[in-house]
């Protein structure tokens, strides 16, 4: 399923995998979170593997995003996980950062889905 | 009729006549003597002592041939200058001193002088600003290379201190999944940057779950190395890995609950080995003895 500035595809199991495009503008969250939210519903989503691999570098702003999508996650009743960030990223983020992130993070999606 | 007076020759002019009249005295007093010092402690070959007192007689004729005056910027002295520096380094290279190498600058400045002394034809004038040229023309020889020696130094050193950092944090696969930190000395921002670098890089690599990280060899803790240890865990959890701390001495320990620094979200054990047991434990392994040595 296409929306604006990412990709979802449905995993199976209530799996969704959510692929950010580089048009993704994290400035424009209020445009996103809400068609981000009706889709996970439509695709009965109970997990959302939000895939880190083409994102080279997390500031501040991309955090946000992040966070945001980890908020509506929780109230739909989603678990949003982390998945395939890249050592940059982690690093940069990890100095950003000022308390744990309130979402799971995991190495690939495979270990994502196996918990 | 009025005589005509010649002109005053200037000091480069009086000291190319003198080296003129006395270049093989020269010559072989700075050959005998560069063998001496370099010879002995088997720094540079004779060959090569002949060949850069011959190479360093020369350069100084066209320096003193450019001109009426020392042109410091002019090609003739950085060939000069250039002259030394190679020779310094080489020197520097095959273990001589810069001792050694001061000694032979000013061994040959004092050729020069002692052919003053011998020269009875030149006025008082003209050996004082002989030897003002000569001691200019000298000290800045050995200032450049003093630069050189400095330089060398400090990418030595600067070389060793980034080899330090690389060999005293080795990451180590201890079991399939499992990684071992040991940290010694202190956590600086840089160590810290390089720290994360390779831990990252590693547990991308072998796709570890579990990262021990053993602060047994930190001295002490402050906190900026806190906080450096608790962006270490922070990342390790980014990678989808689980960090745990081990290792902290009762001083570390005393100096963390009096710095008000919250391990509250760090899985914490005495020793490596708990640290490992903890490992085993979440990754769901049980390490049991062979039924023979029970």
């Amino acid at each position: 399923m296409q929306l604006p500035g990412m990709h979802l595809t449905s995993l199976g199991a209530g799996s969704v995998l959510l692929e950010p495009a580089e048009a993704l503008d994290p400035s424009q969250q209020d445009d996103m979170v809400v068609p981000l939210a009706k889709s996970m519903q439509q695709m009965r989503a109970r997990q959302l593997l939000y895939d880190l691999k083409s994102v080279a570098v997390i500031d501040k702003l991309y955090f946000e995003w992040l966070c945001r999508v980890s908020a509506i996650c929780r109230i739909s009743g989603v678990e949003m996980v982390v998945v395939n960030i890249r050592p940059p990223a982690a690093y940069a983020l990890a100095v950003l950062m000022e308390k744990s992130p309130p979402f799971r993070c995991a190495l690939n999606v495979d270990r994502a889905r196996a918990g | 009729m009025a005589k005509k007076e010649t002109p005053a020759k200037s000091v480069n002019q009086l000291l190319i006549e003198q080296l003129m009249t006395r270049v093989a005295t020269v010559s072989e007093m700075i050959e005998s003597r560069g063998a001496k010092i370099f010879g002995q402690s088997n720094l540079l070959s004779i060959e090569e002592i002949n060949d850069y007192s011959l190479e360093f007689l020369e350069l100084f004729t066209i320096l003193l041939q450019a001109g009426d005056h020392i042109d410091r910027r002019g090609h003739e002295f950085k060939a000069l200058m250039q002259f030394f520096k190679n020779l310094s380094q080489q020197i520097l290279v095959r273990g001589g001193t810069l001792d050694e190498f001061v000694r032979y600058v000013q061994f040959l400045q004092s050729v020069f002088i002692e052919m003053l002394e011998v020269d009875s034809g030149l006025t008082f004038d003209e050996s004082r600003h002989i030897l003002l040229l000569l001691a200019n023309v000298f000290n800045d020889i050995v200032l450049d290379v003093f630069h050189v020696y400095l330089t060398e130094k400090e990418s030595t050193i600067l070389a060793q201190q980034e080899e330090l950092r690389h060999t005293s944090t080795p990451i180590t696969e201890i079991w399939d999944g499992v990684l071992t930190l040991p940290i010694i000395g202190t956590l600086d921002s840089s160590r810290t940057m390089i720290v994360m670098e390779k831990m990252l890089s590693r547990i991308e690599a072998d796709r570890a779950r579990v990262v021990v990280i053993d602060v047994t060899g930190v001295q002490a803790i402050d906190s900026q190395v806190s906080h450096h240890l608790i962006q270490m865990i922070r990342a390790v959890g980014l990678m989808g890995a689980s960090a745990i701390l081990t290792g902290i001495r009762p001083e570390i320990a005393r100096a963390i609950t009096s710095l008000n620094i919250d391990l509250s979200m760090v899985a914490t054990r005495s020793t490596l080995s708990d640290g490992l047991k903890e490992a085993f434990r979440l990754l769901g392994v049980t390490v049991s003895a062979a039924a023979d040595n029970r």
